[in-house]
């Protein structure tokens, strides 16, 4: 029992790890007399050896699906063993795991079985059992399954903290060629019928806070990054459309990494992680820096510079706009500086009302000075020389990257395959 | 000016320590706790007796006069496990005395140590609520074995109180001898001074839960992106023997 348990388990949590969203946070769920609450900010509770956190228990219900998607290892005509847990077995692990504390939550998703409706259901199953059931007050991330019911899609949010519905590929072709069973009207539907919901619910619980919240952490997405031959600006310009007209919370990337072999997928995708972490910090200045889609690309470059991140390179196309006085300008133009974040930008609005700051002062309060100290003046003093012509600039900046990248002793095949900064992108975290 | 003080090493024997130096602006030579380990030939050791009268008059001035991030600083510097701990607050409350406003002054070299202090022990804090790993003792309850850098216990027992309410738990920090009990009954956590002899006994069900975790936990990871590197600063080495999933 408890080995055919364990069998199920490995072969359901393989299929659900390429989902890469591990955000446990923007719920708040108190706890009356059963267990556990949702944190409003994320605890992650482990890290795997490929440097991602652990903060969920993410799994399928099922890996048997009735699609036939090329990239996906569970697809229809793809020769694996197929299992399935049932609701009340899902409800057991997460209570099990999370009483013990190794996981904040669960995330739900599943293959497509027999119909969307009925896959949908056993999803709503499970997590009544685990809300009901145990009293479990714990996170919840429930996938939908496009082309469910909008009932079920309504039920689904008021028992989850957050749901989303994959997205699956940048653009209608793509996903016409790779996913021929899902259309992008089964996922759009749904996403814009969960955005209308929260809104109404949101302004229902100003009425009342009797009112039970509908997907409290909001909705998310996913894509799939490296398997169709998009631009990076149409990624990006796709994500600032998702962010303003349905709220999303979150767009996820994933960077392609072939799992199954079809003559419709690229074989070996040029560096996708790099891509990967370029488009999170991209995405990042779209939702926390105020940076606008068009700005970060346009048709002339279309792809993210795989040398530089976007901000600075950004700066660099915008030299009239430096050097700026960190004691004068405006916590929005503080934001467009590299090496300062929200974090430190916030730091230097609160320390400088104390009196005016030092180039010194800056490190102190988070500042990247390897970057900033280009494009800034404290006190009308700069910290480097800015006014190097871009070019040199530019290369000054990739500096430590070129050093390693020309390092004679190692073979390029021996490089690990991911740096630091990269994943950590991926948790979440800048 | 100067001298050297002594107090209980509880927080309450700080602040009564610091309600009898600020108003004087006294910046003592040294702070330590009772009893001392050396005494030197020539210094005269003041002892100061807790006074918990004093110090709630004392920490109801500080909250009159100072922004609650000063005090939420100041609270948790004084839980780290750093011998200069008690003189950088009293600088750092000295500064306040002088009608500073500190919130502020970040870049202050009174300051900054001791709010870099304070973010050590809250960062340390925050991820022990995902370091925490209770395992089904036979008996009805759980019981967590931890090693943290600071005396974080205080910082986490309100979290996991309001999480595993219907449980009976402990929480051992094996590192500074003490740990929290949490009773489900009469719903109160309490930190105690706390040493365990024995391994515990485990329950069949941990058992098979652990084994389900590891292997869940092993599955996860994409082999494709392998970076131990990142994994370790992630979860250092001398937080694994507590966690499951590493021993």
């Amino acid at each position: 029992m408890a080995i055919d348990m364990m069998d199920r388990l490995k072969i359901l949590a393989e299929g659900a790890k390429y989902d890469v969203s591990c955000a446990s946070s923007g719920s708040f769920r108190r706890n009356r007399d059963g267990i556990g609450n949702a944190a409003s900010c994320g605890i992650c509770h482990s890290w795997t050896s490929d440097g991602r956190c652990v903060s969920l228990l993410k799994i399928l219900m099922t890996n048997s699906c009735i699609y036939d998607c090329a990239y996906c290892i569970n697809r229809r005509s793809n020769d694996v063993r197929r299992v399935m847990l049932t609701p009340a077995e899902v409800a057991e692990l997460t209570i099990g795991f999370y009483r013990r504390n190794y996981i904040e939550g669960l995330f739900l998703s599943t293959g497509v079985v027999r119909s969307p409706d009925y896959t949908m259901e056993l999803l709503i199953q499970a997590v009544r059992t685990l809300r009901q059931g145990y009293r479990f007050n714990g996170y919840i991330h429930l996938k939908l399954v496009p082309g469910a019911d909008p009932l079920l899609v309504e039920e689904a949010g008021l028992l989850a903290d957050r749901v989303s519905i994959n997205l699956e590929l940048p653009t209608r072709e793509g996903l016409a060629l790779l996913a021929p069973d899902k259309s992008r009207d089964a996922v759009v539907g749904p996403m814009r019928q969960v955005n209308k919901l929260i809104v109404i619910n949101r302004e229902e619980r100003q009425v009342s806070r009797q009112v039970p919240r509908f997907a409290p952490a909001g909705q998310s997405t996913q894509m799939i990054v490296g398997a169709t031959s998009e631009t990076d600006r149409q990624i990006v310009t796709l994500s600032e459309e998702l962010y303003r007209r349905f709220e999303l919370k979150r767009v996820y990337y994933s960077a392609f990494i072939p799992v199954i072999t079809d003559s419709r997928l690229p074989v070996r995708p040029a560096s996708p992680l790099r891509r990967e972490h370029r488009l999170y910090q991209a995405d990042w200045l779209l939702r926390y820096y105020g940076f606008r889609a068009h700005e970060l690309l346009d048709e002339e470059s279309p792809n993210l510079d795989t040398e530089l991140d976007p901000k600075t390179g950004w700066a660099l196309r915008h030299r009239e706009m430096f050097p700026v006085e960190i004691n004068r300008a405006d916590y929005e133009v503080l934001l467009r500086i590299p090496g300062i974040g929200v974090r430190s930008a916030k730091r230097i609005v609160r320390a400088r009302r104390q009196g005016h700051l030092g180039i010194d002062d800056l490190a102190i309060l988070g500042v990247v000075m390897k970057r900033a100290r280009y494009f800034i003046t404290a006190r009308g003093r700069t910290a480097g020389a800015s006014n190097l012509e871009s070019s040199l600039l530019r290369s000054t900046l990739m500096g430590g990257k070129r050093k390693q990248a020309d390092s004679q002793l190692e073979l390029p095949l021996s490089r690990p395959q991911a740096d630091n900064e990269i994943i950590d992108l991926v948790t979440g975290e800048l | 000016m100067g001298g050297h003080y002594r107090y209980d090493g509880s927080f309450a024997g700080l602040l009564t320590l610091l309600a009898r130096l600020l108003p004087a602006r006294i910046l003592p030579d040294a702070i330590s706790v009772d009893p001392p380990l050396q005494q030197s030939l020539f210094t005269v050791v003041t002892t100061v007796e807790t006074d918990q009268l004093l110090v709630e008059q004392f920490w109801e001035k500080l909250s009159t006069h100072l922004a609650p991030t000063c005090l939420r600083i100041v609270r948790l510097a004084f839980l780290a496990d750093h011998p200069g701990r008690e003189l950088m607050i009293c600088r750092y409350l000295l500064l306040a005395w002088e009608g500073k406003n500190i919130g502020n002054m970040l870049a202050h070299s009174d300051v900054a140590p001791l709010w870099k202090l304070s973010q050590q022990v809250g960062r340390e804090a925050h991820r022990y609520l995902g370091f925490v790993r209770f395992q089904e003792v036979e008996g009805g309850f759980y019981y967590a074995g931890i090693a943290p850098d600071h005396r974080i216990l205080p910082l986490i027992a309100p979290h996991f109180a309001a999480r595993f309410r219907d449980q009976q738990w402990l929480i051992h920090d094996n590192r500074h001898g003490e740990g929290i009990i949490h009773d489900r009954n009469r719903r109160e956590w309490l930190i105690l001074p706390m040493n365990v002899h024995a391994e515990p006994q485990l329950t069949l069900a941990e058992e098979r839960f652990q084994v389900l975790w590891r292997s869940y936990f092993t599955t996860l990871a994409i082999a494709e992106r392998e970076n131990l590197r990142l994994q370790q600063s992630k979860v250092p080495k001398k937080v694994r023997p507590w966690l499951v999933e590493f021993s």
